[in-house]
């Protein structure tokens, strides 16, 4: 198969974890979107053989984080007098936009990023503790003990919200 | 007071465990009521997570990310129209489509409920909720019990004529989830792995006796034929598959 058919393939599953990372469809496809031009860009790194999807999942996940990074050094990076009335990263904006999603999107809006992508991996990508820690480039140890606060936060707030 | 800790308790819902100390939580589960709950609950989560998410798989893929991927796409259309083609192979392959669908259907309730007050596979009544199946958080039907343990651990190949659940074919539906068709005297079915649990996909209920047994086995095996990408795992395709837990 092409790479592109192969790529295009992938797109269900990619938006399905863009929309656990980005929590609403726009940046979800947005985010989808930036993740396979750059994989089309660097198409001559990945190793035919090796697994396309954890490929594109690692590239996905890196341009998340290096966003989500921007974001909070913009606040961070706010006039002394501005940051006394802003908030220094948009942990606010995000719970007032999880206000408006339903309880699985609102719980997990509401996680650190990185036990929320933990828990998109494991949980609802599917992927082994072992992939999971290598897509990320933790040990497996931290992969899990991120995924046991993320899913014990969750449980918390899904099993109240039942 | 449970002797495994939540992070075991995890990765054996996960399916991470080995074989050893799963068999072993399996068991304990019948006389620990916290760990049958504290399992119970982790699977309720892993189905409420795949349900929430698993409805933008279904989503028509927009068209920046066809058009992004050149006219490969064309080739890759999502599901067409309804077929004209009223050929064996086209009727199988509609009532695959139904099959597939979520389990949430008004027709699969009356069942369903039966299955989690108690109607048991061959006596295997063990687990969380005392029948060989429960609803989870997003209405589907999945395995529990004696009946998960069965799929989670037989082969084929190896399972002797004792087991009250026989396991039957196994393979990688369409979607490649790995399935397993099963039978025991009141319940046969294909269950579908899915998150970490055995979805049972289709059920076939009844009194038990050699002439049912037939007609069951029969529309299994045809459905099972209507799902399936390739060909059945062989023996050993199957003992890997089991040994990895059945994950990918």
């Amino acid at each position: 198969m092409a790479f592109e058919q192969e790529l295009l393939a992938l797109v269900p599953k990619l938006r399905r974890f863009a929309r656990g990372l980005a929590q609403n469809a726009a940046d979800a496809d947005d985010l989808c979107q930036a993740a396979l031009e750059r994989a089309l860009n660097s198409r001559a790194q990945w190793q035919v053989g090796t697994r396309l999807d954890s490929w594109m999942y690692r590239i996905m996940r890196n341009l998340w984080i290096d966003n989500r990074r921007a974001v909070q050094r913009r606040g961070t990076a706010l006039d002394i007098d501005d940051a006394a009335m802003h908030i220094a990263d948009d942990s606010h904006e995000r719970m007032e936009a999880a206000m408006e999603l339903g309880d699985v999107d609102r719980a997990l809006a509401r996680l650190p990023d990185e036990q929320r992508e933990a828990v998109m991996l494991v949980l609802v990508e599917g992927y082994s503790y072992r992939e999971a820690a290598e897509l990320l480039d933790v040990p497996q140890g931290t992969l899990t003990s991120r995924l046991g606060r993320g899913r014990e936060a969750l449980m918390r707030e899904l099993g109240e919200a039942a | 007071m449970t002797r495994f800790d939540s992070a075991t308790i995890a990765a054996f819902v996960d399916g991470e465990l080995d074989d050893l100390t799963a068999r072993r939580i399996d068991a304990a589960i019948a006389d620990d009521a916290d760990l049958a709950d504290a399992v119970m609950r982790e699977r309720e989560l892993r189905a409420k997570l795949s349900a929430h998410f698993d409805s933008v798989l279904d989503e028509p893929v927009p068209d920046r990310f066809a058009a992004l991927l050149g006219g490969a796409a064309a080739a890759m259309a999502p599901t067409p129209a309804p077929s004209i083609d009223t050929s064996f192979a086209a009727r199988l392959a509609a009532k695959k489509d139904v099959q597939a669908r979520r389990f949430a259907l008004p027709q699969w309730s009356a069942m369903a409920a039966s299955l989690v007050v108690g109607l048991t596979v061959g006596g295997l009544a063990l687990g969380g909720g005392g029948g060989a199946g429960r609803i989870d958080g997003g209405g589907a039907l999945v395995a529990s019990g004696g009946l998960a343990d069965a799929l989670d651990t037989q082969l084929a190949s190896a399972q002797g004529a004792g087991p009250a659940v026989r396991v039957g074919l196994s393979f990688t539906d369409k979607s490649g989830a790995y399935c397993r068709t099963f039978e025991s005297a009141s319940l046969g079915g294909i269950a579908c792995r899915d998150d970490g649990a055995w979805q049972l996909r289709q059920t076939v209920a009844g009194q038990g006796g050699a002439d049912y047994r037939q007609a069951s086995a029969g529309a299994i095996a045809e459905s099972a034929a209507a799902m399936m990408a390739g060909a059945p795992l062989d023996a050993a395709q199957e003992r890997a598959a089991r040994d990895k837990g059945w994950s990918r």
